[in-house]
């Protein structure tokens, strides 16, 4: 900060409400500061600020609202950073150190959207960034971010490679496992960068102890357990689809229900329009005259009800045809659980056949093994025996040699 | 007991051998070598913040070794320009660049950005009219402050920008910014310092160079001014100046003497007290021991200061 600066009367209007505790005011004024400033200027009076407030009790939780008000925004404030020099620019991140070890949250919603840019100094500020907050208390436990990381790794500038490698370090001293995962598969991708071979060997030298490797091992699942964990996968699913078929089935049984109480409602109503109907009638055949004496009010209600009645059992027939079409949907969805199971039967059919042809390819590789093992012990012993054999035809031979030397000389 | 340094410098300075020399000395170079270009340079931030050798040293090492912009650590040397830079413009640094070098193209882009082209151009010419013309342009109607001397050899180009120094070495290509610390090496650049904070601080005192290889400054408290200095050692009420007749003077003249070959004190013929410094490269009080130190910058300003102060408070303020 300039001498200038330290006599701004906004910079010490700010320092008076941050120790007078007036944060919204604080925040406030610097948000006026900081929309006064000019392109040039921006960066100079953010320094300002920020230097000013990570000097005052108080100023960390100011430069938090700031952040979070979008008053300070870290991706346009790093691509500024980067148009700067470098004493400005790692200054910067330097005084963003704190804030990061103690707030990450602030930092990691950026952080993969900025590993993304093309601006290296970007990518290695973020990077420097990360490193800050892998150094702090919260736990950068992210795996698609430390996948990106080391994706970083083969990055085309030599600097953001370091602090990737810096970054997956200390990230992997708390999860040795991702950061080990992530790098050796990264190195599968890219099997022919040598540098990038160079770097992955540099992070596991660093984070993979003789302590951790028996950590990561019992981490790693081995291909039996994988099995077991995918056979238990899908034994669960199973009784999931019997839970869901159970349900269904209940469900069925309550429609049911429903269905048979509607029947004895539609089937009451029928026979009180029929019983109706009969009274009518009897009135209408005992006292002939009297159809004449009924008045015609009456005449009116009974047309009432019997249009009344006739809508009922429209009503009625309608909800039937409702309760048939849902009968209908839950026939096609049991259908398509019991297809579904079947499917889940046939993949699991699938991986028993794979680990049945597996194991019988190592069981024959193992009696291949053996036999060979075999053939070689008889070869040997085939060997040993012509030895023995040629050692004692060979013997007796040289003695009649002898003897027949011996005679000739005499 | 392990190995230390001192046994390594006692044995380079001891052993005849100069195939043994050199291979402690190649071991060396490539261990600077590795540092600068491998250890700190892949770290940026490591780089700009926390340089593995301090204050940026090993390109003063090559710089003063005549090696150009080509074998120095190039992110390194920016970085070091930058400080250099965000120092002169009054802007947070992480260290003060004191006895800072530049190659004299970057000490130009820092100091003179618009015109570093020319400017070099004019100095790697000799053409110190056109440089001249320049500056004065700056001064004049750019309202920049500083003032400059270029030494009578033709050799220093000194600047003073409030109370930092820098200095062109102009055959050398190179430049000291804020000098502080460094030894004055030669005669010519201690002149020209001496012309140049005279012309600013104390015109009126005179300035030569003698046959002794020394810069003769003498400087005089005038005859009434010697007169109303109290006769008796003050109390606490009398003026300042006999204050610092009676108190400061005698300590003043006691630094002065270990920077000084010479210092005479007398009555000269106008009743004047006349008080003639005789200053070399070599300060006195070094020259009887073994240790080869010269005069450094900030020695010279204390000289200054102290001539400055006996030059305003009782020749200025009475004549």
């Amino acid at each position: 900060m300039t001498e200038k600066d330290q006599n701004n009367p906004e910079i010490s209007k700010i320092k008076d409400f941050v120790k007078d505790g007036r944060i919204d005011d604080a925040v406030n004024i610097i948000a006026l500061y900081l929309g006064d400033s000019t392109q040039d200027d921006y960066l100079e009076r953010m320094e300002d600020i920020l230097e000013m407030l990570l000097s005052l009790h108080g100023g960390r939780t100011v430069l938090r609202f700031l952040i979070e008000q979008l008053i300070i925004d870290i991706p346009s404030l790093l691509e500024n950073l980067s148009k700067r020099d470098s004493v400005l620019r790692y200054s910067f991140l330097l005084l963003l150190k704190t804030s990061c070890e103690n707030e990450c949250d602030l930092f990691l919603p950026h952080s993969e959207d900025l590993l993304n840019s093309d601006d290296p100094n970007i990518r290695e500020a973020i990077l420097q960034l990360i490193i800050f907050m892998a150094g702090g208390e919260a736990e950068i436990d992210y795996e698609s971010l430390i996948n990106k990381i080391a994706f970083t790794l083969a990055d085309e500038k030599e600097f953001v490679v370091e602090k990737a490698i810096q970054a997956l370090i200390s990230i992997g001293k708390k999860h040795p496992l991702w950061v080990t995962k992530s790098v050796t598969n990264i190195t599968k991708e890219y099997p022919e960068n040598q540098e990038l071979k160079n770097a992955v060997d540099s992070v596991l030298k660093s984070i993979v102890t003789v302590e951790k490797i028996e950590e990561i091992r019992e981490e790693t699942p081995s291909e039996e357990e994988l099995i077991e964990k995918e056979e238990t996968e899908i034994t669960d699913k199973e009784f999931e689809l019997k839970k869901k078929e159970l349900e269904i089935k209940k469900k069925k049984i309550e429609l049911e229900e429903k269905e048979n109480e509607l029947e004895e409602k539609i089937i009451l109503e029928k026979e009180k329009t029929l019983k109706l109907k009969e009274e009518i009638h009897e009135k209408e055949t005992t006292v002939p005259t009297e159809a004449d004496i009924i008045p015609k009010k009456v005449q009116k209600q009974l047309k009432k009800e019997e249009s009344n009645i006739i809508d009922k059992e429209i009503e009625l027939k309608k909800k039937d045809l409702e309760i048939k079409k849902k009968k209908l949907d839950l026939e096609l969805k049991e259908r398509e659980i019991e297809e579904m199971v079947i499917e889940e039967k046939e993949k699991t059919l699938k991986i028993k056949e794979e680990l049945i042809e597996k194991e019988s390819e190592l069981s024959q590789a193992e009696i291949e093994l053996k036999q060979k093992i075999i053939k070689e012990k008889e070869q040997k012993i085939i060997e040993n025996e012509i030895k023995r054999a040629v050692e004692e035809f060979m013997v007796p031979d040289d003695k009649e040699k002898d003897e027949e030397n011996k005679k000739e000389k005499n | 007991m392990p190995l230390q340094p001192e046994h390594i410098d006692k044995f380079l300075e001891e052993e005849i051998d100069t195939k043994i020399k050199t291979e402690l000395l190649e071991l060396l170079k490539k261990r600077i070598d590795n540092l600068c270009f491998k250890e700190c340079e892949i770290d940026r931030i490591q780089c700009t913040l926390t340089p593995l050798c301090t204050r940026r040293t090993l390109l003063k090492l090559r710089l003063l070794n005549g090696l150009t912009i080509e074998d120095q650590p190039k992110f390194c040397y920016s970085v070091h320009k930058n400080i250099i830079f965000r120092d002169f413009r009054n802007k947070t640094v992480i260290y003060k660049p004191n006895d800072a070098y530049l190659y004299l193209v970057d000490f130009f882009d820092v100091f003179f950005h618009g015109d570093y082209r020319k400017l070099n151009k004019f100095f790697s010419k000799q053409d110190f009219k056109g440089a001249k013309k320049i500056f004065d342009d700056r001064i004049n109607n750019r309202e920049e402050d500083f003032q400059y001397l270029l030494t009578k050899n033709k050799n220093f180009m000194i600047f003073k920008y409030d109370d930092k120094i820098h200095v062109c070495f102009i055959s050398e290509n190179y430049a000291l910014c804020n000098a502080n610390r460094e030894n004055i090496t030669n005669l010519e650049m201690l002149y020209g310092l001496c012309k140049l904070f005279a012309r600013i601080y104390f015109p009126e005192v005179k300035l030569s160079l003698n046959h002794s290889n020394c810069v003769e400054i003498k400087s005089i408290i005038p005859k009434d001014a010697l007169l109303k200095i109290s006769k008796t050692s003050p109390t606490n009420e009398d003026s300042k100046s006999d204050n610092y007749i009676w108190n400061v003077f005698p300590g003043e003249l006691d630094a002065l003497s270990q920077f000084c070959k010479e210092i005479n004190i007398y009555i000269d013929s106008k009743e004047n007290l006349a008080i003639k410094l005789n200053i070399g490269v070599v300060p006195e009080v070094r020259m009887n021991k073994s240790s080869n130190a010269l005069l450094r910058y900030r020695d010279l300003r204390l000289v200054f200061n102290i001539l400055y102060r006996l030059y305003n408070d009782f020749y200025i303020l009475h004549v």
